[in-house]
């Protein structure tokens, strides 16, 4: 437990030396003394002298969950992994998020994750225990995600997005070559190349009109057509999502729709989901 | 001097936010009628708006989703919102600010005037 002495060293040194590393250590003593804002700043400008410190990206990540910002948490130990791939903290730290959110089967991937690396922590093993066994109500409750061989499938990317009846969407790369996600016609067949295809050919318009309007990069398109409508964003890498639900959908729960499955996509592509 | 459109493109031109309302022949983009804030550049909205409208509706059709009716661009810098019928496209340009329920209404009420000026649906 850090003493006043402690705390005031640290403070001491950082007022010293402004790029000192000792941001860390006396954040989190903030932190645990619930002084979320003050360590919070600390941590953000201590960061941007050392954006690469592994260390720093994991004290944000606790202080954001700490005030409840479990996005941004999960980003910073997103961050962390990347940074130090088996970091034992943030393996455990996302794991905790996506629990809070009852998203089972990942909590279950990191904690297991965590396990490996340290069998001997009673914390992760308990953590797993907990989550496995909310995955199993969940699963008795009909409220599981999939089963692993349909999650593995790129074609239902989007399931756990889009629930209604008649929403799909599609993620396709830069050449209009689908990645993710399915579109069945009428007759239950999977169209989703042609449409991909056929959709993404609005984009070269979209660019052109912006360019020359001056607005800047289009976000989004969104048109009504006879049986649909459809919505579309840019994606990572020059790729593209397409939305497309039926035409009683409200147009602004369209929109909300596609920025949750951008996001959904941006993840897949990174490799979270 | 007024003409057929005068009254349709001001009502929208009164919206909080638009820039720009013009009513295009869809086929080579060039200007039937327009309502235009100073410093936009009329031929150039018809044309590059009514090419994105008409690429729209064609890969619509070829995807089976049937003709397109209302289309909505987003950027930071603005809106492009059109509709069609009868190869006429009413184009609106408006900031990012601009109510575009408001303006999505009243361009959906709009239709009918397109379809009598054009000659058919």
């Amino acid at each position: 437990m850090a003493t006043s002495d402690d705390i005031r060293r640290m403070s001491d040194e950082l007022a010293r030396d402004p790029g000192s590393r000792v941001f860390v250590p006396l954040g989190d003593v903030l932190r645990r003394q619930g002084q979320y804002d003050i360590a919070l700043k600390m941590a953000l400008k201590g960061l941007e002298r050392h954006p690469h410190l592994v260390e720093g990206h994991d004290l944000l990540a606790r202080l954001y969950v700490d005030r409840g910002e479990f996005e941004k948490g999960f980003d910073e130990w997103d961050m962390v992994l990347r940074l130090s791939p088996g970091h034992l903290g943030a393996l455990k730290g996302l794991g905790f998020i996506c629990y809070q959110h009852e998203r089972f089967a990942d909590a279950e991937r990191y904690l297991s994750a965590a396990a490996r690396i340290d069998p001997a922590d009673a914390e992760v093993a308990s953590a797993l225990e907990h989550v496995q066994a909310g995955h199993l109500q969940a699963a008795r409750a009909g409220e599981t995600p999939l089963p692993a061989s349909i999650a593995a499938d790129s074609r239902f990317l989007f399931v756990d997005v889009l629930r209604e009846d008649g929403q799909t969407a599609l993620l396709l790369d830069q050449q209009g070559l689908v990645l993710a996600g399915a579109y069945f016609n009428a007759d239950g067949v999977d169209v989703a190349q042609n449409v991909g295809a056929e959709l993404s050919g609005v984009t070269d318009a979209a660019r052109r009109a912006t360019r020359h309007l001056a607005l800047g990069d289009w976000s989004s398109i969104v048109f009504e057509t006879e049986v649909a409508v459809v919505a579309m964003a840019p994606a990572p890498s020059d790729g593209l999502l397409v939305l497309a639900t039926t035409r009683e959908t409200p147009l602004g729960l369209v929109r909300r729709l596609l920025d949750r499955c951008s996001e959904h996509a941006a993840r897949w592509l990174r490799g979270l989901i | 001097m007024a003409g057929v459109f005068t009254p349709m493109l001001q009502a929208i031109g009164r919206h909080r936010g638009v820039t720009a309302a013009l009513v295009v022949d869809e086929r080579d983009g060039i200007v039937v009628e327009s309502h235009l804030h100073v410093g936009v550049e009329e031929d150039r909205v018809a044309a590059l708006a009514a090419s994105l409208y008409r690429k729209a509706r064609l890969s619509s059709r070829a995807a089976g989703m049937g003709a397109v009716s209302f289309m909505q661009l987003e950027a930071p810098g603005g809106r492009l919102c059109a509709i069609g019928a009868a190869e006429l496209v009413l184009i609106v340009v408006a900031q990012p600010s601009v109510n575009v329920g408001l303006v999505r209404v009243e361009m959906l009420r709009s239709i009918a005037r397109l379809v009598e000026a054009g000659g058919g649906a």
